[in-house]
């Protein structure tokens, strides 16, 4: 029965040789990266002629890091069939399989990256980088002019790496507002109550009791998934801010960020929501709870106050469900909430930045990195955004008029679900959009329509919620890599601020939730947390000067 | 019988000594059918084990593991150091002993009871309806769970309210004194029928004459199940018993992932593994992850080790 020694000796040996062979078949790979490193230091300016798409075949692999994404074909909706066929463009897309982050690391260490890479700003931009997996967007700047005509020389200088370089390509930059975070008021419910007043936390807090005692088994504060209302609540109280801070974990205080743990307006939003929640006026669910709870009761109209990031996502669909069934129901927004005292122009449920959402990236994998550059410029130029999002020339537009934008045609006006439908599937393929070029060529559109017969969102938009989102292009680009100091400092006060928030929210009195703050500031400062503080004000500090145009 | 045997064993003894080989190649063919589930192991577990030299290292995924510099025990240091550890340790081991306190009898219970039904079609039927949640994914059961115990039209609430035990519906999921019953009881549901298989089917194979013998000799069945049954599947429950010891750090991950998604549960849900995948996979400190993963299977080795020592005292150990 005993497992004789020397088969434990036989094991040892076993894998002893293992490991030498398994390590030493490891040398032959990874020595490249260095002596690409110094390639990318000459020349600043690509020479030749530019490269004009369609005077021959381009075929580019691209990388979609995020779960979610699966890139459809390319070439199977009427947008990109047109430009497959006459720019001779192919793409091909590598898939994450539901688990993008894996199978980038899989590529990264195989060495098989795709020509560009779709994904987030920050860190995994920079990982890339300094990995010397990147191909630095300089030399093509002068070369292929629409990212520069249209995104500006502000903006390519935020997005520049520390080393000086550009290496991100942005997608949905755009210089005026934009962003849909607010509060969504059930129509039907509010109007059968008389309509109260609902401007300050006060009016907020009787509409909601009011809710309460006359539809009981309705949610009187939805906050969506995570929470998100919470944060929105913050705006309330905070004159001049945004939930950026929350999100940051760091509170602007004259030219420096300082601990969001001590700040009066957050411990006061959190004794606000602490009191809603307590009340039973918040959702019971509100840090639990997925997607599908949510969708089921803005659709059904199950709530009378709905505040999030994006609340316009579903309230729209439930908006037009509700009508369905009551003409006049539905749902409306209201002008954010402010705590009595403070300027209601000065709140913010929401930000929004300059660089719009996320990144693309060439890899040092492609075989022409400038080509691939010059299909990017083309695609987030004129010609790119209008056949991208209005489909082929010739049918919904025909030519550009003096200032640069699409012509409509007839069909235009007179078909738009086609063009939704263009607009739709192109959707995936949407890698660098241009919302400076699109937002002035929609809106000489919207402005002939008529109220009822706008989009419901795009209504909102126009109304309150452009005008109500923080410029946060300041914050950008102010959280450190994961593997430094700064970055596991970062983590930690990460979950500290996380529970936190979860047992303020849960806490019994106003003076838990200051106890609660209290106890937090204390975990955080034993972690390092005035080190990751001074680090951001630092960053943050460097994109004022970059911004100010220093 | 028993002398029988012992007989034989000294008779094949010095046949073995003389040649190894001999024997070997006098089985070829039998060998030959062992050969590629061992190649198959060796690929798959052995030689991505290197991998563990990622954790003595600062591992750059650019550089791979040839050029990342060596930082001997840098890694568990930070992990022994950091402030959750204590909390991390205590969770594994109360979540998995729990488990083990619970999820691991109650299928043996399951089966014995079983054995005493005589109904072969209610027979079947339980133990159809018992294993079934083994295949559903964690993600599914844990929907289950939480729409159960949801506050605003969760079942077991309006279960309570209507029946009168609470006033206002509570929120289960988002209380840490509940949170280790819901893990365990849900794990329960998940696993207790397709565990008690392995039980139903040994029972199944103890002699039939037993039974008749102690009948005879007037035992009841109560005696007869703590006498005959019981005794005979011993060596099963105990070999079952060592392997879960040997999992004792491996408290879960997918349940505790989803029903403790609440950071105000992360006091009493974080573990081994959802902190390996929340701070070093999540982030990307790959040498980090590896050096927790490697603490965890020293520690695992060395516990079924220790469970097997104390097994062959009586008599069933695995090896």
């Amino acid at each position: 029965m005993k497992f004789k020694q020397q088969h434990w000796y036989t094991l040892l040996i076993l894998l002893l040789t293992v490991g030498i062979i398994a390590g030493c078949s490891e040398s032959s790979t990874n020595t490249d990266a260095d002596s690409d490193q110094e390639e990318t230091e000459n020349g600043e300016t690509a020479d030749g002629e530019p490269f004009v798409l369609g005077e021959e075949p381009l075929e580019i692999t691209m990388f979609g890091n995020y779960d979610w994404y699966t890139m459809p074909g390319w070439g199977d909706d009427e947008a990109t069939a047109w430009i497959k066929e006459n720019k001779q463009v192919d793409i091909t897309a590598v898939d994450g399989g539901g688990n993008a982050e894996q199978r980038l690391t899989t590529m990264i260490a195989g060495e098989d990256l795709p020509d560009f890479i779709w994904t987030d700003r920050g860190t995994p931009v920079e990982r890339l980088r300094e990995g010397g997996a990147l191909v630095p967007l300089d030399p093509y700047l002068d070369k292929y002019t629409n990212l520069r005509d249209w995104f500006g020389e502000a903006g390519i200088n935020m997005l520049r790496s520390e080393d000086g370089h550009l290496y991100q390509f942005p997608n949905w930059y755009n210089s005026s507002p934009f962003g849909n975070a607010g509060y969504v008021v059930n129509k039907g419910i509010y109007e059968e109550l008389g309509s109260p007043p609902l401007e300050t936390t006060d009016d907020l807090y009787e509409y909601l009791k009011l809710v309460q005692e006359n539809y009981p088994d309705v949610i009187p504060f939805e906050v969506g998934i995570d929470g998100q209302g919470i944060n929105v609540l913050y705006s309330a109280f905070a004159e001049g801010e945004s939930p950026a801070n929350i999100n940051n974990i760091a509170v602007p205080q004259g030219d420096q960020l300082v601990s969001i743990f001590t700040d009066e307006n957050y411990i006061e939003s959190m004794k606000y929501a602490s009191q809603l929640f307590r009340e039973r006026l918040i959702t019971q669910d509100a840090l639990t709870q997925d997607q599908d709870m949510l969708i089921e009761k803005v659709t059904t109209g199950n709530l009378a106050v709905y505040a999030a990031a994006s609340p316009t996502d579903h309230a729209r669909t439930g908006h037009y469900a509700l009508q369905e069934e009551d003409p006049d129901g539905g749902y409306f927004m209201i002008w954010p909430i402010h705590k009595e005292g403070l300027d209601k122009n000065e709140i913010y449920p929401g930000s929004y930045n300059m660089m719009g959402w996320n990144v693309s990236v060439i890899t040092k994998a492609a075989e022409d990195p400038e080509k691939v550059f010059a299909f990017l410029d083309w695609l987030t130029g004129p010609e790119g955004q209008a056949s991208l999002i209005f489909g082929p020339e010739g049918k919904y537009w025909d030519g550009f008029d003096e200032e640069g934008f699409p012509r409509f045609t007839d069909a235009y006006y007179e078909d738009p679900e086609g063009l939704a439908t263009i607009e739709e599937d192109t959707a995936n393929f949407q890698w660098n959009g241009n919302s400076n070029f699109l937002d002035t060529a929609k809106a000489n559109f919207e402005a002939t329509l008529s109220e009822e017969h706008r989009n419901w969102t795009t209504h909102w938009q126009h109304t309150i919620t452009w005008d109500t989102q923080y410029d946060a292009t300041q914050y950008l680009n102010i959280s450190p890599l994961p593997e430094s100091e700064e970055g596991i400092i970062q983590q930690r006060i990460g979950e500290i601020f996380e529970e936190a928030r979860a047992e303020a929210l849960y806490a019994q009195s106003d003076e838990e939730v200051e106890a609660i703050m209290a106890r937090a500031e204390e975990s955080a400062q034993s972690v390092g947390y005035q080190t990751l503080l001074d680090f951001q004000t630092e960053k943050w500090q460097e994109n004022l000067a970059t911004l100010a145009g220093e | 019988m028993q002398e029988k045997s012992e007989i034989t064993i000294e008779r094949i003894r010095p046949k073995k000594k003389r040649n190894i080989f001999y024997r070997y190649f006098k089985q070829f063919d039998l060998q030959m059918m062992v050969i590629p589930g061992l190649l198959f192991i060796f690929i798959f577990n052995y030689i991505p084990m290197y991998g563990v030299l990622m954790s003595f290292q600062d591992y750059n995924i650019f550089d791979g593991m040839r050029n990342s510099p060596w930082v001997g025990f840098k890694h568990f240091e930070m992990f022994f150091n950091d402030p959750r550890f204590m909390e991390i340790m205590r969770n594994t081991i109360v979540i998995s002993g729990l488990k083990i306190l619970i999820c691991f009898p109650a299928p043996i219970i399951l089966a014995l009871m079983l054995n005493e039904v005589k109904n072969m079609a209610f027979k079947r039927s339980v133990q159809t309806i018992t294993y079934l949640p083994h295949f559903l994914s964690w993600v599914i059961v844990a929907g289950f769970a939480m729409s159960i115990l949801a506050t605003d039209n969760g079942s077991l609430n309006i279960a309570l309210e209507k029946a009168g035990l609470i006033d206002e519906p509570i929120n289960f999921l988002a209380i840490p004194q509940y949170f280790w019953t819901i893990i365990v009881t849900t794990n329960l549901w998940k696993s207790i029928g397709f565990a008690s298989i392995v039980y139903i089917a040994a029972i199944a194979g103890v002699d039939q004459q037993l039974y008749e013998a102690a009948a005879l000799d007037g035992a009841s069945r109560f005696k007869q199940m703590f006498l005959i049954t019981i005794p005979s599947i011993m060596p099963i429950i105990v070999i079952f018993f060592i392997l879960e010891v040997g999992n004792l750090l491996n408290a879960g991950f997918e349940d505790l992932l989803i029903l403790g998604d609440d950071a105000i549960l992360r006091s009493v849900s974080d573990v081994l593994d959802t902190y390996v995948y929340r701070v070093g996979i999540g982030s990307g400190r790959y040498s980090y992850a590896t050096a927790i993963g490697l603490f965890k299977a020293v520690i695992s080795v060395g516990l079924l080790t220790l469970a097997n020592y104390l097994a062959r005292k009586t008599g069933n150990s695995l090896w």
